[in-house]
């Protein structure tokens, strides 16, 4: 039997680094029965594939917590109606324990409440009280509990907030210590500060809570990391304050030991780099509280309350307790629920925030309406038909989240250096101890030289005070804090944006894909052209010799194209469906077919009372030897018009031609004019016959036709360009050209609307607007520049902080750097990262949706001619 | 439970290993401290204390997952 996986995301709680990401890795990758494990900083969230047969969520909370990091739970109360004895206590507490995702479920009968403890994002409360329904028995929140996006949000505010205690407590006392550490050289100034704030004990008492207070959580995260047998991040930090501090203090205590004396107590070094370290940390909870502001805007559009027609009443409920074919009512001012029919009434609908139509739309009986848009002027009631998870707004957040949890290839790397990175440092700091103990204090020691920036003497330091706080140091500045954040911030903000502008970007991977095109494939119809081709000319044959069944004359153009309409008038294919409704359009008459057989990629034959028809290409009628020579010059003359033109046979003679054009798309050759700019080229496919498909390539300005593509073909001409080495993207229809999308390096699915979970494609283009393909590639180039400024942010000053604080240069310049001067670096390593990235949001796309198509720089679109022979 | 007593076992075995490593590490420096040069008895026990303590730091976590890994059942 197969193996059925399940997907979950899982919060994590305590990761601060690259390292702590593959630690978590690691630990869920070692179980039996997972797959696909991706953790992500950024969203503090661990997605992985797991065999519900081999592995329960109780054993992944374990991995987790093995490794030193928890996955959070929520507390919910439920008020519970109906029960009334034991049996029923047990049969609820039965359905909510069997969700996946619940740890533990108490149901209270003498207080109607349920209490839950559960994992969210894993399981809804919405899940859970439908649970409760489903075993008979009524369920609502007890209070107005927060929802998933509130919760986000106060864990974040949270985070923030106790950071931000931490800096003011460690950043304020670490002022104090550093005035009193630099007492003597405060000249005029010591005349408004106390001298006893330069004595050595009292520094040590002011820093000894920042060190265990503030400075406790590296601590206890390395200890707990060590006990598993992980290392991270927290290591450095701790192993850097408790140096300095521990040598201070016994400096300050024992004098004499002989590590330096009273001049080598470095109690300012362990506050401030406490405070330095505790900086960053509270910027990096601030950006990953920014940069999610995409899905927040989401997430802000799902209303919360539904007005339900129940047995005739109106019942205000829960958004999240609609049901599919509950009847709904929405009054002007109001956001839709969820998505539905509309069964009675007349609106005008903003559907701007997910669709970008910037004029609302009218919605009538029968039309469909979309949850989370914004009802202007009339009331009207409809049926939902899509509820919860699967509306076309929680299939977009749903995708924005997968998007910004996944993972680039450059992440991936950065990630697996980081997390080696700690043992290298650690093996470092023993080399740059030794090196310096042995042999370096002997040779290149100076008691007259000093840190950088600070005019305080190593004099009286000795070798092991000198080695260690050069081994101290290297720990300290060769620490990649920010790495672990300089991708996914990046990542997540290219695809808010992207989202902001109706590209929905599947993939971190999608985004770097993009970001290295240089081929862009266009399906013709539909992507190209508006996919609504009309009837243009028709043209009988003068030697036809063809009558009429109906009235025995010779064939007239009307006679023709009804013929062709009847043949047609079962096709899905739009070129038939053209026909079809330029034969409705001139009142003929459409009977039924005697017979029908589909020739595909050629064209159709039928019955038509009682004549042979054939309606195809030239290939058609040469296989049928049907001779069409007279038509050829008309043909052409029309085909180089860019029009398609289809042969009608009657009886095995050529009875004329119907030509059908589709219209360009509006924007279509300014956004491959952009392309080109982007240095990218640009290619059609289309099942159309070369000539035709040359001149619509002309009037767009596509540099390469694949033309007369089967479209079972589409596939294989797109491995054809990746085999000449190129990276190449396909823009089609995201369920027709699939297995297209698939192959392509990017596939982007564009005028998808809103039901997104069905398209194909790594890039879903929401509207029908071409312009969208140049805003994907614009915004993917954005997002990479990003990412590849923030890992040269992050890692640049340990490129240039290693040499200097393993005192590489100290020899000639008699200079190093201070332990706390190594902390402030990377915390300035963690503000330009975080600076870097928040500039992100003022990306604007160079196609924008208020510009004007210009003229005279793209060819028009062509008119429609009026048919020959009317 | 299982599943702890494994992990006691992993910390248990890892620990005979690294212990020894690191401590034969410090001793080293503290033989060639004080056959090759004259440094203060403080100097020497701190450089000792301080080598040991890296040396765990980087042996732990290497053979803790070694030991895991070869105690994993996929391996």
């Amino acid at each position: 039997m197969a193996t059925q996986f399940r997907i979950v995301s899982l919060p994590v709680q305590g990761m601060t680094c690259a390292s702590c990401v593959s630690h978590v890795e690691t630990a869920l990758k070692e179980l039996n029965g997972t797959s696909d494990v991706v953790v992500n900083l950024a969203t503090n969230k661990a997605s992985l594939a797991y065999d519900p047969a081999r592995l329960t969520l109780t054993d992944m909370v374990r991995a987790v917590s093995d490794v030193g990091y928890s996955v959070p739970a929520t507390e919910l109360t439920l008020e519970v109606r109906g029960m009334t004895c034991a049996s029923c206590v047990a049969h609820v507490e039965g359905a909510l324990k069997e969700l996946e995702g619940v740890i533990s479920a108490v149901v209270n009968l003498g207080l109607n409440t349920a209490r839950v403890t559960y994992i969210s994002g894993v399981v809804t409360t919405s899940a859970m009280k439908r649970a409760v329904r489903d075993v008979g028995y009524e369920a609502q929140e007890r209070s107005e509990g927060a929802d998933a996006l509130d919760r986000e949000r106060q864990a974040r505010e949270d985070e923030i907030k106790r950071q931000g205690r931490n800096l003011l407590i460690a950043g304020g006392v670490g002022v104090i210590v550093m005035i009193g550490t630099f007492y003597d050289m405060l000249g005029p100034l010591q005349a408004f500060v106390p001298q006893w704030l330069s004595y050595k004990w009292v520094i040590g008492l002011l820093t000894t809570p920042i060190v265990l207070g503030p400075g406790r959580q590296f601590f206890t995260n390395s200890w707990r990391g060590l006990t598993h047998g992980v290392t991270d991040m927290n290591l450095l930090y701790a192993t850097g304050i408790g140096a300095a501090y521990g040598i201070a203090v016994i400096n300050t205590v024992f004098p004499s030991a002989g590590f330096g004396g009273e001049g080598a107590t470095f109690f300012e070094s362990a506050a401030l780099l406490t405070a330095f370290i505790i900086l960053g940390r509270w910027l990096e909870a601030l950006t990953r509280g920014r940069t999610s502001e995409a899905i927040r805007k989401l997430m802000k559009l799902q209303p919360k309350i539904a007005r339900v027609i129940r047995n005739d009443k109106e019942e205000e409920i829960p958004a999240d307790e609609v049901e599919i074919d509950d009847l709904i009512l929405v009054r002007p001012g109001e956001s839709i629920p969820v998505d539905g029919i509309v069964k009675e009434g007349y609106s005008a609908v903003d559907e701007s925030m997910l669709t970008g139509e910037s004029l609302p739309v009218e919605k009538k009986t029968g039309d469909n309406v979309i949850g989370g848009t914004l009802n202007k002027t009339g009331a009207f009631k409809f049926n939902a038909t899509r509820v919860g998870k699967d509306t076309a707004l929680a299939q977009i957040i749903k995708l924005v989240e997968d998007a910004q949890a996944s993972k680039a290839p450059i992440q991936k790397l950065a990630d697996w250096v980081a997390g080696h990175f700690i043992l290298g440092v650690h093996m470092l700091a023993v080399a740059v101890f030794v090196f310096w103990f042995f042999i370096g204090f002997q040779l290149f020691f100076d008691p007259n030289s000093s840190f950088i920036l600070s005019p305080y003497k190593l004099g009286e330091i000795g070798v092991f005070g000198f080695s260690l706080l050069l081994s101290v140091t290297v720990l300290v500045i060769s620490c990649p804090c920010a790495v672990g954040l300089a991708t996914p911030s990046a990542i997540m903000a290219g695809t808010g944006k992207a989202a902001e502008h109706g590209v929905l970007l599947k993939a971190a991977e999608a985004i770097e894909n993009a970001s290295k095109l240089q081929t862009i494939v266009f399906d013709k119809t539909g992507t190209l052209t508006k996919g609504e081709p009309s009837v243009t000319d028709v043209v009988i044959s003068k030697q036809s010799a063809v009558i009429s069944s109906t009235d025995h004359r010779s064939l007239t153009a009307d006679h023709l194209l009804r013929y062709a309409a009847i043949a047609e008038k079962n096709s899905e294919h739009p070129l038939g469906e053209a026909i079809v409704r330029g034969a409705q359009a001139r009142g003929l008459t459409l009977v039924d077919t005697e017979s029908f057989n589909s020739i595909p990629g050629q064209g159709v034959e039928a019955k038509v009372e009682r004549l042979n028809v054939l309606l195809g290409n030239r290939k058609l009628m040469h296989e049928r030897s049907v001779d069409i020579c007279e038509l050829a010059q008309e043909a052409e003359r029309l085909e180089g018009d860019g029009k398609t033109v289809m042969f009608v046979a009657v009886e095995g003679q050529a009875a004329g031609l119907i030509a059908v054009a589709d219209t360009l798309k509006e924007y279509a050759a300014e956004a491959v004019h952009h392309l080109h700019r982007l240095g990218i080229e640009t290619a059609m496919i289309t099942g159309d016959n070369r000539r035709t498909a040359e001149a619509i390539a002309r009037q767009v300005g596509i540099d390469r036709v694949l033309a007369e593509v089967l479209p079972q073909d589409k596939a294989l001409e797109v491995k054809k360009l990746q085999a000449l080495g190129k990276k190449v993207a396909m823009v089609g229809d995201g369920v027709n050209d699939a297995p297209a999308l698939a192959q392509a390096d990017v596939g982007m699915a564009i005028g998808s609307g809103t039901d997104v979970a069905k398209e194909t494609g790594d890039v879903i283009l929401i509207k029908d607007d071409i312009r969208d393909v140049v805003v994907a590639l614009e915004v993917a180039k954005a997002t990479m520049r990003k990412v590849k400024q923030n890992l040269f942010w992050a890692f640049v000053y340990n490129t240039l902080g290693i040499p200097l604080g393993a005192g590489l240069f100290y020899p000639f310049i008699s200079l190093i750097i201070s332990p706390e001067l190594a902390g402030l670096m990377m915390a300035i390593s963690s503000v330009s990262v975080t600076l870097n990235t928040l500039l992100l949001k003022g990306f604007k796309p160079s196609m924008r949706r208020e510009d004007k198509p210009q003229q005279g720089k793209g060819q028009p679109a062509p008119q429609l001619a009026t048919a020959h022979g009317d | 439970m299982e599943h702890e007593e494994v992990e006691k076992e992993v910390a248990r075995k890892s620990a005979l290993i690294y212990l020894p490593i690191s401590l034969g590490v410090a001793l080293l420096f503290l033989l060639v401290a004080t056959v090759f040069g004259n440094y203060p008895l403080v100097a020497k026990i701190g450089g000792t204390i301080w080598v040991g303590l890296l040396s765990l730091i980087v042996s732990m976590p290497i053979v803790t997952a070694r030991i895991k890994r070869l105690r994993s059942p996929s391996s």
